[in-house]
């Protein structure tokens, strides 16, 4: 296998949600062949650039989120995807950090305090995990104290704050206040989601952003990246 | 009051299954989804521990959109107020299909296997609707055997009624919520838990009533 087929291989291989040769994928026939974990490390042996590499499993994410939004993809295509990049990452994990390669960025994520819901918290992680984000993820049922510890130790870049109920969500605003109260409010961009949340909700409370999905919070995040460079 | 534990046999809906992860009526899932879809249904029946308890209590009055029921139980929501201004009774319910599948779902979340989680999330949602459609069923005969029908079940959350009126509910069913517990936030726990109340009056005035058409949420999980 030719280095230019490893990359293309790899992209492909994160579109079928293949994480390794035993998985299937959308395409039945592929089942056998290598998946994302053997062509990443066999994109290491030849000594592809990490850069490619990353390039690779990001195009094919870039594909997901395309597929996902016009509905030919859906929830588990998407996480069996994501899954295949989490795999991915966690190889290269120890070489980026040897060639000191910093992430997109640190986003510490929480369901906030009297609510355990946690799959959508756990479906915007490993999506954020997959776009190269370092994700700390607190938990369920987080008291505000704790939230607003790890962000003053960690100084996370961004603090993603999730409640499924109408009765759950003012936590997020009392997390808002507590920021504040610390002097932390403008050291992290806070972001919210959740059924019963929304734009509205996140302007009333002073978050910097409402997220649909874990696909749109990629895009909130990228649009703060770029204002930063900007 | 009526409490039971039912055997552990669902018919689980795997295109309800489907639904709740978004395919909708058009979407076709991969072979591999399908199949683990099927694999988890078929076996679902040894990570549900089903119960349910339900209460027949009699309406007192319906004043605007408060419905003041036996007990100190006083529901607020037009929608409520409107079914309940139809009937004599209500029957109130807890269900559960019990905390071990969402165990199982944490696990394998915090494992990694996302798909799996998502899937068995899915089946478990599933699973509790199934156990609501046999309370209706029971709540319905007995209200047949009085010469009486039943409305469409509402929970709070839905229509106008809040998530904070879950204490009136769970008021209502005192002592006996089929081990379901209520937080402070009024989340239940365990989470494959659903709670509600079932209107019973004259047939002709209750089955009919559906205030879903003239709703303005169009993307309700509860539409019908």
């Amino acid at each position: 296998m030719t280095e230019g087929d490893i990359i293309v291989r790899l992209k492909e291989n994160v579109i079928q949600g293949r994480k390794n040769q035993d998985e299937e994928g959308i395409d039945e026939k592929l089942s056998g062949t290598p998946g994302v974990v053997e062509l990443t490390r066999l994109a290491l042996e030849k000594k592809i650039l990490l850069e490619e590499i990353i390039n690779a499993l990001t195009a094919g994410m870039t594909v997901v989120g395309e597929k996902y939004s016009s509905k030919e993809y859906f929830i588990p295509d998407m996480l069996a995807s994501a899954e295949a990049v989490g795999e991915a990452m966690e190889i290269l994990k120890p070489i980026l950090e040897a060639a000191n390669v910093e992430t997109k960025g640190k986003f510490a994520i929480a369901t906030v305090q009297g609510d355990i819901h946690d799959i959508g918290k756990n479906i915007v992680a490993i999506l954020l995990r997959g776009a190269g984000y370092e994700v700390n993820d607190l938990g369920t049922d987080v008291p505000t104290e704790k939230i607003v510890d790890f962000v003053k130790k960690e100084s996370p870049d961004y603090l993603g704050l999730s409640a499924l109920l109408t009765t759950t969500m003012t936590e997020m605003g009392v997390v808002i206040e507590a920021l504040k109260d610390s002097g932390l409010r403008d050291r992290v961009k806070v972001l919210i989601g959740g059924a019963a949340v929304s734009d509205e909700y996140a302007q009333e409370i002073g978050a910097d952003a409402y997220c649909v999905d874990g696909f749109h919070a990629i895009k909130v995040l990228d649009s703060f990246q770029q204002a930063k460079t900007s | 009051m009526s409490t039971s534990s039912i055997r552990n046999e669902f018919d689980i809906d795997t295109e309800q299954v489907f639904n709740r992860m978004g395919y909708g009526t058009d979407g076709v899932p991969s072979a591999r989804v399908e199949s683990l879809v099927r694999e988890y249904a078929d076996n679902i029946c040894h990570l549900v521990e089903p119960s349910y308890s339900y209460v027949i209590r009699d309406i007192n009055s319906v004043r605007g959109s408060r419905v003041f029921i036996e007990g100190s139980v006083i529901f607020r929501s037009n929608v409520i107020a409107r079914l309940l201004e139809r009937c004599q009774k209500v029957a109130v319910f807890v269900l559960t299909v019990g905390g071990r599948l969402g165990e199982v779902v944490h696990q394998l979340s915090g494992d990694g296997l996302m798909v799996q989680a998502a899937v068995l999330d899915a089946i478990g949602s599933d699973a509790a609707e199934t156990l609501a459609h046999v309370v209706q069923d029971i709540v319905g005969k007995e209200a047949e055997a009085d010469g009486l029908g039943i409305s469409q079940r509402f929970s709070p959350g839905y229509c106008d009624w809040r998530v904070s009126q879950q204490r009136m509910v769970f008021r209502a069913m005192g002592s006996d919520t089929a081990g379901v517990r209520l937080t402070d936030g009024c989340l239940m726990i365990p989470q494959k838990s659903i709670s509600g109340i079932i209107g019973i009056g004259p047939a002709d005035k209750v089955e009919s009533y559906n205030p879903c058409p003239t709703c303005e949420k169009r993307d309700c999980v509860g539409r019908r």
